[in-house]
């Protein structure tokens, strides 16, 4: 496991991108690996075989445990597996998926044969026709177990007319939509992170129990996906389903890494940062007129600007402004650093945590490329596809919860920066304008600062500028 | 077992003159299943009657001396019989302390033989308990043991509210070592009867005694299954915790009963389970249960109507993929 990041001690292997066997270039990309702060892509340090595997998807090592074991030169990668510790046996046993397709036809000629076997005898018991033998085995067979069913508490019993499980064939991947699977077995898989599609099913009817799941942990991991059929690629992935916690009963989370990074930091900036809060009401109703104008002229483009564009914009000026504001508080120098570029964090939010990727000399940029450059980073951020540089070195930060429909809220600083801006959203209020009562499209912000780099009187004059700005666009050319 | 019935009477007579006894024959006749052999004698005609037969008569005497203060038990000489006094059971006994908002307790048991009692024909040989244990207001009790029928009878008895006592003629011979010193064993609360890893076996009473320890004896002994064997002892309230934790331990559970399956009284187990065992189960909870078919007088075919060691086993291997 390579040390990714500075603060990286362990990692977790997300995804291989190659198999047991499979000859690797030097440079090439083998793994995706989860570190405290992002995906990262995993190069091949030499070229060679890789011929173990030591730690599958979803698993998590220290930095600096084996997780791959490459076979170079004149090493045979049989040798060097069985040395790795795991079993020399070929892939063949363990990849039931890549089989799937070469075993389909003479397994289907098989089980058709078997059932029409199991129809006469059924036949024989329960005096009913027996059922056209040739066509499809599996919907037959089914049929037959029902019947079966049905025939049971009306004749002489559980074992007279009931036929053994292993009467039915297991249903074949491909043969079937639908994954039939224990709910023991669909919560073990999903403890253990497994692909209940990537699990061959042992039980009736092909369902997967909890068995199989141990069974295909235990397992090297499933092949490349590139083996899988097409079919199956084109249908679109299930959602995952909710986890529900059972009522009486508890769930303990492990905090991630990022969790972990969060809280620390979060509560180290709170506990360390006199914060301050200001906060004004801006109306964006020629912003919005701006916006749309720009949108009717870059549709061609395809380009849509966002309102939030344009406040990163006005942010951009006024913190050029209000230098400041724009500023890291260096305390181990006891001195105040201001930048004459901004770097813009933006935080995002994730399924389990947030990031904040930087969008770097945002002053030197218009709404278009502001637009294309945070789409970009948000895109990466949500895919957690970020590179270090794109996380780090931000001059001040905007949180913006407009869209979940927020009044107002004040955000925590992620130091050495000395302020964040908290963007709620924009709605309709009534407002007095000329002494009547008229509605307005305000949007309220909140800068938290921390008090030792900017007084109040800094933070007031820093909001004022933007409100101008953002209530006169036409000011940010100024 | 006879005996074992008789002494929780007794002793309970002995230790509280509310209580009596009252049926079919239990007094001249010490019975007709002997169980209150010698009754009479010790505590005269008072409190032991011998009723007329007409089941919703004494049945409704009961109901009415419970609610005056006494503690009848009454005796049936087969639960198949309470047919025809269903009424004084269900609309009066289970609802008087409801209905007169908790100004009468109805301090009574009901107790008698329940179930197929071996060529006793259709009409005699109804298996009650999904009947009785479904309806809100009655406890319904169903032991499998000697010790387990006096523990729990002792604690009928001391209910402030209608308890059904399900005995079974086919079990008042059974021997066991039941202690003379005073026990309760606490209503609703089930015992998990052997302790194991592969599976939950959900059963009660009689069928429980007759064939669910030698089914699970054979799957033990002969198919390496680790069977734990959880005996109900009280069939409402239900015990469903002790069910739910052995089945979050096993993932797997059959139900064993002598009931018609459809709406019989593992059916309602399996309701009452099924939603909360869920995310554990690793197959479908399976229910072993009578044919649903008129008890036939004939020995054979009554025998092959009814759950056999056989189709435990049979039932337990699928549940457990085997």
């Amino acid at each position: 496991m390579p040390q990714l990041s500075d603060t990286m001690t362990e990692g977790t292997v997300v995804k291989w991108y190659k198999k047991e066997g499979d000859k690797v270039k030097e440079g090439e990309k083998i793994a995706d690996v989860e570190t405290d702060k992002a995906v990262m892509e995993m190069e091949a340090f030499e070229g060679g075989t890789l011929a173990h595997i030591a730690v599958p998807e979803g698993g998590k090592v220290a930095v600096g445990a084996t997780i791959a074991v490459l076979a170079t030169g004149k090493e045979a990668a049989g040798d060097v597996k069985a040395k790795a510790g795991g079993a020399a046996a070929p892939a063949k046993a363990s990849a039931p998926a890549a089989d799937n397709a070469k075993a389909a036809a003479p397994a289907q000629q098989s089980s058709t044969a078997k059932v029409a076997a199991d129809q006469t005898a059924f036949a024989t018991v329960a005096q009913l026709p027996a059922v056209e033998p040739t066509s499809k085995p599996v919907v037959a067979t089914i049929e037959h177990a029902v019947r079966s069913e049905v025939h049971e508490h009306a004749s002489v019993g559980h074992g007279a007319t009931r036929q053994p499980a292993t009467a039915f064939p297991p249903l074949q991947h491909g043969d079937r939509h639908r994954i039939f699977a224990s709910p023991l077995a669909k919560r073990v898989a999903a403890d253990k992170g497994i692909d209940i599609k990537s699990i061959r099913g042992t039980g009736p009817y092909g369902r997967i129990v909890q068995k199989d799941v141990f069974d295909a942990a235990a397992a090297p991991p499933a092949p490349a996906p590139a083996a899988e059929k097409p079919a199956a690629e084109a249908k679109p992935a299930a959602a995952p389903l909710p986890t529900r916690i059972l009522s009486g009963e508890k769930q303990a989370i492990p905090l991630t890494k990022m969790r972990q990074v969060i809280a620390g930091r979060l509560q180290a900036s709170k506990q360390n940062l006199p914060h301050f809060y200001t906060t004004v009401d801006i109306e964006i109703e020629a912003l919005n007129e701006l916006r749309e104008r720009i949108n009717t002229q870059l549709e061609k483009e395809k380009v849509r600007l966002s309102i939030g564009d344009l406040i990163a914009k006005g942010v951009a000026v006024a913190l050029q402004k209000h230098p400041a504001v724009n500023a890291h508080y260096d305390d181990k120098n006891n001195q105040i650093i201001r930048f004459g570029d901004v770097n813009l964090g933006m935080a995002v939010a994730l399924p389990d945590g947030l990031i904040v990727p930087v969008l770097r000399g945002i002053n030197q940029m218009g709404f278009k490329e502001i637009r294309q450059r945070s789409a970009d980073l948000i895109d990466r951020a949500r895919a957690q596809k970020l590179k270090q540089d794109e996380m780090t070195g931000a001059t001040f930060t905007v949180s913006n919860l407009g869209t979940f429909g927020v009044k107002e809220f004040s955000a925590i600083i992620n130091p050495p920066e000395v302020g964040i801006l908290a963007i709620s959203a924009g709605e309709k209020r009534a407002v007095v304008r000329d002494g009547q009562i008229v509605a307005r499209s305000i949007m309220s912000v909140t800068l938290s600062a921390d008090h030792r780099a900017i007084d109040g009187a800094v933070a007031a004059d820093f909001l004022r500028t933007l409100k101008g700005l953002l209530e006169e666009p036409g000011m940010m050319l100024v | 077992m006879r005996e074992a019935l008789r002494a929780a009477m007794t002793e309970e007579m002995e230790r509280d003159e509310n209580v009596f006894l009252m049926g079919e024959e239990v007094a001249e006749y010490n019975g007709a299943y002997k169980v209150s052999e010698g009754m009479l004698k010790k505590f005269g005609p008072k409190r032991v009657w011998d009723t007329p037969i007409s089941e919703a008569g004494f049945a409704g005497l009961g109901v009415g001396a419970a609610t005056m203060g006494l503690r009848p038990i009454i005796e049936f000489m087969s639960w198949s019989f309470t047919w025809v006094c269903i009424d004084q059971i269900i609309n009066n006994a289970a609802n008087v302390r409801y209905m007169s908002g908790g100004q009468y307790k109805v301090p009574i048991v009901f107790r008698g033989g329940n179930g197929i009692a071996h060529q006793l024909g259709a009409t005699h040989s109804h298996r009650m308990e999904s009947v009785y244990a479904r309806i809100p207001g009655l406890i319904t009790v169903a032991p499998s043991t000697p010790y387990d029928a006096k523990g729990l009878l002792k604690s009928a008895i001391r209910c402030d509210d209608p308890v059904i006592f399900l005995e079974s003629e086919k079990m008042l011979n059974d021997t066991a070592e039941v202690p003379e010193e005073e026990y309760l064993l606490p209503l609703g609360v089930a015992n998990v009867e052997r302790k194991g890893e592969d599976i939950t076996i959900v059963s009660y009473g009689r069928p429980l005694q007759r064939v669910v320890r030698e089914a699970v004896r054979h799957l033990v002994e002969d198919h390496g299954i680790d069977v734990e064997l959880i005996d109900l002892r009280t069939l409402r309230p239900l015990d469903t915790n002790t069910i739910l934790e052995s089945i979050k331990k096993t993932n797997r559970c059959v139900i064993v009963d002598e009931d018609w399956g459809y709406c019989g009284m593992g059916a309602g187990i399996l309701y009452k389970i099924q939603k909360a065992a869920f995310d554990y189960l690793d197959a479908p909870i399976d229910y072993v249960h009578s044919d649903e078919i008129p008890v036939p007088f004939n020995h054979y075919l009554e025998e092959a109507m009814m759950p056999s060691v056989d189709r435990i086993v049979s039932a337990v291997k699928e549940a457990c993929y085997r």
